[in-house]
């Protein structure tokens, strides 16, 4: 039990890496769980606008109507002082000035130096907001520049523009056909972000410790044979692994608002699956024997460029053919497939579930295999008798 | 005839190209300490891992306690401490768990291994440190701590691969009197070093390797004697003229005479009064002179008439 101890007891030091990762995932799932159904964190806050029209056109008034739907429009005296006051105390977000001549740039498809605006700093809605105002004057002049008349491009436009962000907001949980909750969807989804980086960035470390060539000459000199040395390190890491899994399935289960039932049992499985696949990774990545450096920044390329391509961060609708494409080699492409049928956002298609199951399986049963030939490659080069 | 408890035949391990040990032989009796010194590189390390079976060779025999050592020989495993020469101990546990868990991949029985490491713990001198890290003790204390994690187990061979570099001499004098203090209650000892006092001080018997070689071997005084040096004779002396020095070469037992410009070199090999007569030259001659002494060989010029090159730096 010498090997297990050690493997436990180095591993309480390294847990507060995990924790750490713990702590961000908490703080999302927190702000998920507070934003009802997981949808206000991805919408347009509404703003208090002060528009000053220079312009005065019905192109500029078209704009202010448009501003006015999702927002609410004050009224200041055009003042310097009075609008750094309205802003300091919060009167007003967001002030805009339309620039003299915006109607006549529009129509010339120039699209530049249209706008003048204060804020008091960069939050999200007001970054948004410019966002807004430059797809806004874009769209506008497309349509113009596409043969349509002012007053019909400018209604298309806002037409366009208000139903974009519908799309965006459209597919989250709210389905008949979801198994999961809306936020036990989105946590589900992060979750093989969070897993993968867990038990990289606790267990590479201690089986790399473990493993440390001194430590390991120093091991192998002893009466313990690499067998049962082995059997120790394999039980000690399953014991971990299942500990993490464990815990996460917890929360999810209580931000799913009760135990799960039905098919929702799947998405624990497809976990389960994951967490074994991000084991398996683990140990191929430490046969390589990687400095601590380079373990951290594989970490990461791994944990984010993944959450990147298949969906995690991303909706996989938004990605591009070819993103999608290239994520299918990777199981957490199929991890988010399954979640995405629970969801509720892809009708559920129960061969496709075990399909995309099997092929995450098959990823943990490769990696597994790969650490085992790279270990042995490694060993043979050195020529030493013992692994 | 004490038993055997190390012998080696005709091994040879190459690396790639490089030939790290050239038909090396060994032979190590119950209770002796036996010396393996030789410069860096010469194969010193090697042939420890060798012996363990922690690397393969290309050829010959190893036999431990009169059995074939193979990888997975654990009943001769079991009876061995090691001591490496680069400190492998974990940071994240602390002194008492680091010796209890090497302790314990021997002992399995946990009274008598809490009885070990207390007794390690108190061999080595680290009672205060019980609870520290690695990362905390000094340089000493962590050479102690790594001896501590390699003999707590009490084995009957205990092989030591350059226990002391980078450590102070007083601590050095400390890990030496330990080996020996371990030698006495029972245990055969290899001990590796590139110091030639450390191995002069402590061993029984000495071979001395260069390039993967044993060019030499026996007690310190055996090897000694296999050169013609007895006694090297310094004088710090200016403008010594050609014809003088040549005198002094012609001198019963003088066997070299070397002069740099401020310092007189005098080979002797046997011969009881080299050094009045050397004086009694420079003082025919009126001539004044600094400081003289008179050094016995060391290992070092043992190492120095075989290979033609000293064992180390000097300010090594
Ligand atoms: N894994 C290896 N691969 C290739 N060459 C090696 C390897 N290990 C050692 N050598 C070479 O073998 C030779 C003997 O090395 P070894 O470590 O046994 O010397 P040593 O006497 O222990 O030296 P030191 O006093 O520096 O510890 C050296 O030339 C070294 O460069
Ligand atoms: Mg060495």
């Amino acid at each position: 039990m010498q090997v297990f101890n050690a493997f436990m007891k180095i591993m309480k030091k390294k847990v507060v890496i995990s924790v750490m990762y713990l702590w961000v995932f908490a703080i999302i799932g927190i702000a998920i769980a507070f934003s009802d159904g997981g949808t206000a964190l991805f919408e347009q806050n509404s703003l208090r606008i002060c528009v000053f029209d220079e312009d005065n056109t019905p192109e500029s008034r078209a704009l202010c109507d448009f501003l006015d739907k999702d927002n609410e429009l004050v009224t200041l005296e055009n003042d310097r002082d009075i609008i750094l006051d309205a802003l300091y105390y919060d009167r007003v977000n967001y002030v805009l000035t339309i620039k003299k001549g915006y109607a006549e740039k529009l129509a010339a498809g120039n699209t530049d130096d249209l706008f003048e605006s204060m804020k008091m700093h960069d939050s999200y809605s007001t970054v948004y907001m410019g966002q807004i105002l430059n797809e806004y004057a874009g769209t506008v002049s497309a349509f113009i520049a596409g043969g349509n008349d002012v007053v019909t491009s400018v209604g298309k436009a806002a037409d366009v523009l208000s139903q974009d962000a519908e799309v965006n907001t459209a597919s989250f949980g709210e389905e008949d056909n979801a198994v999961l909750s809306g936020n036990a969807s989105l946590f589900f989804r992060y979750l093989p972000y969070i897993i993968l980086g867990t038990v990289m960035s606790t267990l590479c470390p201690v089986l790399l410790k473990l493993g440390k060539k001194d430590i390991r000459f120093r091991t192998n000199c002893s009466g313990l044979s690499p067998g049962s040395y082995m059997v120790q390190l394999f039980a000690a890491s399953t014991v971990f692994i299942t500990a993490v899994w464990l815990v996460f399935m917890v929360i999810g289960a209580i931000i799913n608002g009760g135990m799960y039932s039905g098919t929702a049992w799947l998405a624990v499985l497809n976990s389960f699956i994951y967490t074994l696949f991000s084991a398996a990774m683990t140990v191929f990545v430490v046969s390589f024997e990687p400095s601590n450096l380079v373990l951290t920044i594989l970490t990461q390329i791994f944990t984010l460029s993944t959450s990147f391509l298949c969906g995690i961060f991303i909706q996989q609708e938004f990605l591009g053919d070819s993103v999608l494409a290239a994520a299918r080699f990777m199981p957490t492409y199929w991890y988010v497939r399954v979640n995405r049928m629970l969801a509720g956002e892809e009708p559920f298609d129960s061969s496709l579930a075990v399909t995309s199951l099997l092929i995450e399986t098959a990823f943990a049963a490769a990696f597994a295999v790969l650490a085992v030939l790279v270990r042995r490659a490694w060993y043979g080069r050195a020529s030493a008798v013992t692994a | 005839m004490k038993n055997t408890v190390v012998k080696a035949e005709n091994i040879i391990k190459r690396y790639g190209d490089l030939v790290a040990l050239d038909h090396f032989s060994l032979e190590i009796s119950e209770g002796e300490i036996f010396g393996l010194l030789g410069p860096n590189g010469s194969g010193k390390t090697t042939t420890i891992n060798c012996i363990l079976s922690l690397l393969s060779f290309d050829k010959g025999s190893i036999e431990i306690f009169g059995k074939p050592m193979t990888p997975t020989s654990y009943d001769i495993k079991k009876n061995i401490g090691v001591i490496m020469q680069n400190v492998a101990v974990f940071d994240e546990l602390t002194v008492y768990e680091n010796i209890d868990y090497f302790c314990g991949l021997y002992i399995t029985d946990k009274a008598q291994r809490k009885q070990y490491v207390d007794e390690a713990v108190e061999f080595v001198g680290l009672e205060d440190f019980l609870r520290f890290r690695p990362k905390k003790l000094s340089g000493g204390l962590l050479r102690r701590l790594n001896i501590a994690c390699g003999i707590a187990h009490k084995p009957k061979l205990i092989i030591l691969d350059e226990p002391t570099v980078a450590v102070d001499p007083q601590s050095r004098n400390r890990i030496l009197e330990g080996i020996e203090e371990l030698n006495r209650n029972g245990a055969t000892v290899i001990y590796t070093s590139h110091y030639m006092e450390e191995v002069e001080q402590i061993c029984t018997r000495i071979a001395i390797m260069d390039k993967g070689k044993k060019i030499a071997e026996g007690t310190k005084d055996e090897l000694k004697r296999m050169i013609r040096n007895t006694e090297t004779v310094t004088i710090e002396i200016l403008g010594l003229e050609d014809r003088i020095k040549d005198r002094i070469s012609t001198l019963p037992h003088v066997y070299s005479t070397e002069y740099d410009g401020t310092k007189l070199t005098v080979g002797c090999s046997g011969g009881k009064h080299n050094l009045v007569r050397i004086l009694g030259v420079l003082q025919e001659n009126d001539l004044s002179f600094g400081r003289v002494y008179s050094e016995l060989p060391t290992l070092n010029d043992v190492f120095l008439e075989i290979t033609g090159k000293a064992l180390r730096d000097k300010e090594d």
